[in-house]
């Protein structure tokens, strides 16, 4: 639909094609991109980045989110720290982690964790301090001992909550990655928009970014959202069909 | 039998055999609450004791203190003031010997049928899992689940969440059974119905219960012993012992003479407190006969 919307766009030449390039021109783009060997190391490039990246920001954000949802006062100090970090765009950490670690991947890592912990670590607090004490109650007179409440209860008691946050932390990490990427990184699909910019090249802006939007929601529908799916079945909280 | 153990002297047995000893008892156990309003005391001195083996029911109006009192036995809860003891010994926090059936069903959403029983066995680490499996299997036929163990807790109907509760209660074969009206949401129809299959149980698994309801019907077809509470603060009002044959009908005739004197204690009660407060209120108005009275005089 968008595809034929975009075409005749382009037939009746309501902007210049420079500007508005055709579809097939942006698909033989990204296939020379291909050709040329820089289309899939750029993307497992930035999968890699994110994959790794976000690995840390669920452990962080997890811990945090443990940390404040079993203890109140802490609750109160960190939670609205990390909702303002939260409004916070995800560029706006750009500058700052260069100053930090130069042009260094490193900087790309702390672009994503900065931008998906609080996400997770709000999610997982308020997860944890909405479940119901009859749930504690009832598994505490089931014999559970202290250690293993965190495991047989807290954290599957919160998981729905748990696994929204990290949905949207994945949405907002995929947005930081490209972002740094554009700035300081010689790989990646961020990378390869920062060059189709400065060599005037739309088809190859707009390929890069039908990609980056592909793959955002690729895995956060197929992969997150296949998780989510499966919880909300178990706990019957989809609506029925 | 061996010959050479000692038989016990026959002192002993008669010392033993006319009351069985106390399985909980509690020595003015008082409980009150810090709210921002002050202090409210939920729980005026409460003396009593529920013998092994026994069904003990505690009625009363809503707000009188059952519903905490059950919490201090279970070990969520602790006394303000006095003792609460099981088997002697002082109740230190919720204990895998006193199970608990809360009046929501309190299964887990992200287990199974089979899984939610299993987990109060998890604990016995002698079992294997295929025991524990085999435990979970026993007790859900028990309440006639055997053909749910797969499915998720929200598939079930109300009264089968609890049944599954009341299996989950007694797989890890609990001495104690610690029950806050946990029929109390089930409509009347399944509500009989459980009292029958919970009768049956209780009959072959002799468990001391301690059973928290509002419903005098229900008091007096299940306890061998009923407590009549008085409402804010809470205290024991009366105690009636019901020697009826078991299993006890809902409808059968006994079991409702039993409840109408439930009753009667019960609204005498209501009746009092609500006489206290229109004399209060007409301390300068016409004389109000005292609703007590009229409850008294429909002879109920």
């Amino acid at each position: 639909m968008l595809i034929i919307f975009w075409l005749t766009a382009f037939e009746l030449n309501l902007l210049p094609s420079y500007i508005l390039p055709s579809p097939f021109m942006v698909g033989e783009r990204l296939h020379e991109l291909w050709v040329d060997g820089y289309f899939l190391p750029s993307l497992a490039a930035s999968l890699r980045r994110m994959a790794a990246g976000f690995a840390c920001s669920v452990c962080i954000g997890l811990m945090f989110g443990l940390a404040m949802g079993t203890n109140r006062m802490l609750n109160e100090c960190l939670k609205s720290f990390f909702l303002g970090l939260q409004t916070l765009p995800t560029v706006a950490w750009v500058p700052i982690s260069l100053l930090i670690f130069g042009l260094k991947e490193r900087g790309i890592y702390f672009v994503i964790v900065m931008s998906s912990t609080p996400a997770i670590a709000i999610s997982t607090a308020d997860g944890i301090a909405g479940i119901p004490t009859l749930y504690l109650r009832a598994a505490q007179t089931l014999g559970t001992p202290p250690y293993a409440m965190g495991w047989r209860v807290i954290f599957p008691a919160a998981l729905p909550r748990i696994v929204t946050g990290i949905k949207l932390g994945w949405t907002l990490g995929w947005h930081g990655a490209v972002s740094a990427e554009l700035i300081k990184a010689s790989l990646g699909l961020g990378f390869l928009l920062h060059m189709g910019r400065e060599l005037n090249d739309m088809p190859q802006v707009i390929g890069i970014m039908i990609v980056t939007i592909l793959f955002g929601v690729l895995l956060d529908r197929f992969l997150f959202g296949a998780i989510e799916k499966r919880i909300q079945r178990r706990w019957g909280l989809a609506s029925n069909h | 039998m061996a010959p050479d153990t000692p038989n016990p002297s026959p002192e002993v047995l008669s010392l033993e055999q006319p009351v069985p000893p106390a399985k909980v008892s509690l020595l003015s156990a008082t409980k009150a609450f810090a709210t921002y309003k002050g202090i409210v005391e939920a729980l005026q001195p409460v003396t009593m004791e529920v013998r092994e083996g026994e069904f003990l029911v505690l009625v009363g109006p809503s707000g009188c203190g059952k519903s905490t009192l059950l919490n201090l036995i279970a070990g969520f809860e602790f006394p303000t003031g006095g003792m609460v003891l099981v088997d002697g010994k002082t109740v230190s926090g919720p204990g895998f010997d006193r199970m608990v059936m809360f009046q929501e069903h309190a299964l887990f959403p992200w287990l199974n049928v089979i899984d939610n029983v299993i987990f109060g066995l998890k604990r016995k680490k002698r079992l294997s899992s295929s025991d524990r499996r085999e435990v979970a299997r026993y007790y859900l036929n028990l309440v006639h689940l055997g053909k749910f163990e797969t499915a998720y807790i929200h598939e079930l109907s109300g009264g089968m969440k609890q049944r599954v509760a009341l299996a989950r209660a007694l797989a890890p074969n609990p001495r104690i059974l610690l029950m806050d009206e946990p029929f109390g949401g089930l409509d009347a129809l399944t509500r009989e119905r459980l009292y029958g299959q919970a009768q049956e149980i209780f009959a072959r698994t002799r468990k001391t219960i301690v059973f928290v309801t509002h419903n005098v019907r229900e008091a007096a077809c299940l306890g061998d012993r009923v407590l009549i509470f008085t409402s804010r603060p809470g205290r024991i009002k009366r105690e009636i012992t019901i020697n009826l044959p078991r299993p006890r009908g809902f409808y059968d005739p006994n079991v409702s003479r039993f409840a109408g004197q439930i009753l009667a204690e019960l609204k005498t009660e209501l009746a009092e407190e609500e006489g206290v407060e229109s004399h209060e209120s007409s301390s300068h108005g016409h004389p109000v006969l005292p609703v007590a009275d009229y409850f008294l005089a429909d002879g109920i």
